[in-house]
C-alpha cells in the first residue's frame, strides 16, 4: 500500500454538523484490544436524523468505532475504550453497568443477518417485551408497523408465524432492521449491513434506511463507496485507527481535501 | 480414481463442450494400493458388524430358555427367586429406568448451570481450567464412586436426610409412602444421586461445546437489543441449541442405564419391586453382576442373559433416539 501513514501531525479535516444537531459526540476516543491500540484520538460527531457513513480500508477501525457506540465491546474481556462518547448529556463510557438501557436506545444491525431461532413475529416481539409489557393488540400493531417501515411487511404478512430462519438473506437483514426499530431506538448502528446481500436486496435495504432517517439517526459502516455517497449525509474517512476526514457527504466524494482520502476514493488503495 | 492432474476440452457428440478428466501423468502409483486400503477398512467394519450380530445373537439364544418359559410375565412380574426357579424382571427393569431418569432429573439442571457458567459467565481462561476439572470428574473410576457411595454417602444420607424425612412425614400420608424404606442409605435415591454425579461431567461437557457453538453474532445481536445476560442465555442461546441438547441428555441417560459397579454398591440389591424413593432395589446390570457367579441352574443363567438383552434394547433405543436428534443438527 502506498500512502502516508497517519501520525499525530497528519493533517485531518473536520467539517462537523453544528453542535446543537449532534445526538452522539465522540471526543478523543482511544480503543484497545488488550494491549493493541486500535483507535487513536478519534472524534465523531453524529447529526440527529441524518445518515453518517464510516468508510476506510479494512482494519482502519470503523467497525471498532461503531462497536463502542453501544458498548457491545463490553462482552469481551480485554477490550477497553478511553475518551468521551457523549449521548444524551452523559459520557456512556462512564456508566459501568447499564448497557442494556443504552442498547435499547442505540440499536445495532450486524454484517450477517441474525434472526433469532423463533418466528418472524416473535423476532420482533422479543425485543419489545424485553423492555416493557405489551398487550397482544398493541404488539400486533408494533410488529406490523416495524415490518412496514423495514419494507418487509408485504413479503411476510402471510407467514408471520413461520421461522425467521426461513427467509432469504436480504429479508433476514430487513427483519433485523425491523427488530431493531421496533424498540424505538434513537440511533441505529449498521455494521456493513449489505455486504452479504445481493444488489437487489441491497437496494431495498438502502431505500429502507433512507425512509427511516426521518425518525431516527443512522450510523453505517460500509465498504461500498457508492452506497456511502448515495445514502449518507455525513462521511467519516478513517485510516489506521484515526479519523482522517469528516465532512458532509455532498462534497466528501467530490472534493476530499486529504491526500489519503483522495487516494482511497479514487481506488488507489484499500 | 486417480487425482485429476490434467484436463482437456473436447467436443461431445452433441457438439457441447465437456471437460474430460485424465489421469495424473508421471506420478508413481500402484493401481492395487487403493483396493488393498479399502479392503482393510472394509474388514474392520465387517469385524465390528459380526461382533454386534454375534453379541445380539448369543443374547437372544442364551436368554431364549427363560423368555420362552416365562413369556411376557418375565417383564411384568417381580418374583425373582433362584431357589424356586421363578424369574420375573419387573423389579430390576423398573429399578434401572427409575434410577436413570432420577439421575437425569438431578443432574440436568446442574449440568446446564455448569455449562452456562463456563461459557458465558466466567473469564475464558478460567473457564478452560474449570472445564478440565469437570472432565476429571468423568475420569474417576466407577468403583471409586461406588465405594464412596457405600462408605461415605450412604451412612451420611441415612442419618441426615432419610431418617429426618421419615420422622417428619405424617403417618399414612403419601409422603410417608414416598420416604419409607430401611434407613441404611442404600436405596434407589442414593443410587440415582451417585449416577447423577457420574453423568454430570458428560452432559456438562457436551452442553458446554454446544453453547460455545452458538455464533457470536447471535449473542451480539441479542445483547445489542438490550438483553441482559440471563435473557441472552435463557431466551436465545439455550433455545438455539435445544435439539442438540436433547441428544446430549440422551447420551447421559444411556450411560446411566448401563452403569453397573457404582450402582451395585449402593442400591441395596433387593429384587423386589421398589415401592418408594428410599426403598432398596436393583438394576438390570447390578443384578447380573451380583448373581452371575452363583447362577448354576440353566434357567437362572438364561434369565440373567435375558436381562442383558433387555438392557441392551433399552440402551439401544435411547442411543438411537439421541443419534437421531443429534444427527438432525438441531441448531435450527
Amino acid at each position: 500500500m502506498s500512502f502516508v501513514e497517519p501520525t499525530t501531525d497528519t493533517p485531518t479535516v473536520m467539517i462537523p454538523p453544528p453542535q446543537g444537531d449532534r445526538v452522539i459526540d465522540v471526543h478523543n476516543l482511544d480503543f484497545f484490544y488488550g494491549k493493541n491500540q486500535a483507535l487513536w484520538g478519534v472524534d465523531l460527531p453524529v447529526a440527529r436524523n441524518k445518515v453518517t457513513a464510516l468508510i476506510g480500508p479494512s482494519g482502519c477501525g470503523k467497525s471498532t468505532l461503531l462497536r463502542t457506540l453501544n458498548r457491545i465491546y463490553d462482552l469481551y474481556a480485554g477490550q477497553t475504550a478511553k475518551g468521551e462518547i457523549m449521548f444524551d448529556g452523559e459520557n456512556i463510557l462512564d456508566q459501568a453497568k447499564n448497557s442494556e438501557q443504552l442498547r435499547a436506545r442505540i440499536g445495532m444491525v450486524f454484517q450477517r443477518p441474525t434472526p433469532f431461532p423463533m418466528s418472524i413475529y416473535d423476532n420482533i416481539a422479543f425485543g419489545v417485551r424485553l423492555h416493557r409489557s405489551v398487550a397482544k393488540a398493541e404488539m400486533d400493531e408494533i410488529v406490523e408497523r416495524s415490518l412496514v417501515r423495514a419494507a418487509l411487511w408485504d413479503e411476510v404478512k402471510d407467514k408471520l408465524n413461520t421461522s425467521g430462519l426461513g427467509l432469504s438473506g436480504g429479508q433476514q437483514q430487513r427483519l433485523c432492521v425491523a427488530r431493531g426499530i421496533a424498540i424505538n431506538p434513537d440511533v441505529l448502528l449498521l455494521d456493513e449491513p449489505a455486504s452479504a446481500l445481493d444488489p437487489l436486496s441491497t437496494a431495498k435495504l438502502e431505500s429502507t434506511l433512507m425512509e427511516l432517517k426521518d425518525s431516527l439517526t443512522i450510523v453505517i459502516v460500509t465498504h461500498n463507496l457508492q452506497q456511502a455517497a448515495r445514502i449518507s449525509d455525513y462521511t467519516g474517512f478513517m485510516l489506521l485507527g484515526r479519523m482522517i476526514e469528516f465532512r458532509p457527504s455532498s462534497d466528501a466524494f467530490v472534493s476530499p481535501e486529504t491526500k489519503a482520502m483522495q487516494d482511497y476514493i479514487t481506488g488507489r488503495f484499500g | 480414481m486417480s487425482v485429476a492432474a490434467s484436463s482437456t476440452q473436447m467436443a461431445a457428440p452433441d457438439g457441447t463442450k465437456t471437460l474430460r478428466v485424465t489421469d495424473a501423468q508421471g506420478l508413481p502409483r500402484q493401481p492395487g494400493s487403493d483396493r488393498l486400503f479399502r479392503l482393510v477398512c472394509l474388514t474392520a467394519v465387517l469385524a465390528m458388524m459380526a461382533t454386534l450380530i454375534g453379541l445380539v445373537g448369543s443374547l437372544v439364544s442364551g436368554g431364549w430358555l427363560a423368555l420362552s418359559h416365562f413369556g411376557f410375565s418375565f417383564f411384568t412380574t417381580s418374583t425373582w427367586d433362584p431357589v424356586a426357579d421363578q424369574y420375573g424382571a419387573a423389579g430390576p427393569i423398573v429399578g434401572t429406568l427409575a434410577t436413570a431418569f432420577l439421575a437425569l432429573v438431578l443432574s440436568l439442571p446442574v449440568a446446564v448451570g455448569v455449562a452456562v457458567f463456563l461459557v458465558e459467565i466466567c473469564p475464558q481462561a478460567i473457564g478452560r481450567w474449570l472445564a478440565i476439572a469437570v472432565e476429571l470428574l468423568a475420569g474417576i473410576p466407577s468403583i471409586v464412586y461406588g465405594m464412596w457411595g457405600l462408605f461415605v454417602l450412604a451412612p451420611w444420607f441415612a442419618a441426615n436426610v432419610q431418617l429426618p424425612l421419615m420422622m417428619a412425614a405424617t403417618p399414612g400420608s403419601w409422603l410417608e409412602t414416598l420416604f419409607s424404606g430401611v434407613p441404611n442409605g442404600a436405596n434407589i435415591f442414593t443410587a440415582s444421586l451417585i449416577l447423577a454425579v457420574m453423568i454430570l461431567p458428560y452432559m456438562a461437557a457436551i452442553l458446554r461445546e454446544l453453547l460455545m457453538s452458538v455464533p457470536s453474532h447471535m449473542r451480539e445481536a441479542a445483547y445489542g437489543l438490550g438483553c441482559t445476560q440471563r435473557e441472552v442465555v435463557l431466551r436465545i442461546m439455550l433455545p438455539y441449541v435445544r435439539k442438540s441438547a436433547i441428544g446430549a441428555v440422551m447420551l447421559g441417560l444411556g450411560r446411566a442405564l448401563g452403569e453397573t459397579m457404582a450402582v451395585t454398591f449402593i442400591i441395596g440389591n433387593s429384587h423386589n419391586f421398589p415401592h418408594s424413593l428410599f426403598d432398596s432395589g436393583s438394576t438390570i446390570s447390578s443384578t447380573i453382576a451380583n448373581e452371575f457367579t452363583e447362577a448354576t441352574g440353566d434357567m437362572h443363567l438364561s434369565a440373567l442373559i435375558a436381562l442383558g438383552l433387555v438392557l441392551f434394547m433399552i440402551t439401544f433405543v435411547t442411543i438411537a433416539a439421541a443419534r437421531l436428534l443429534l444427527g438432525r443438527g438441531g441448531t435450527k
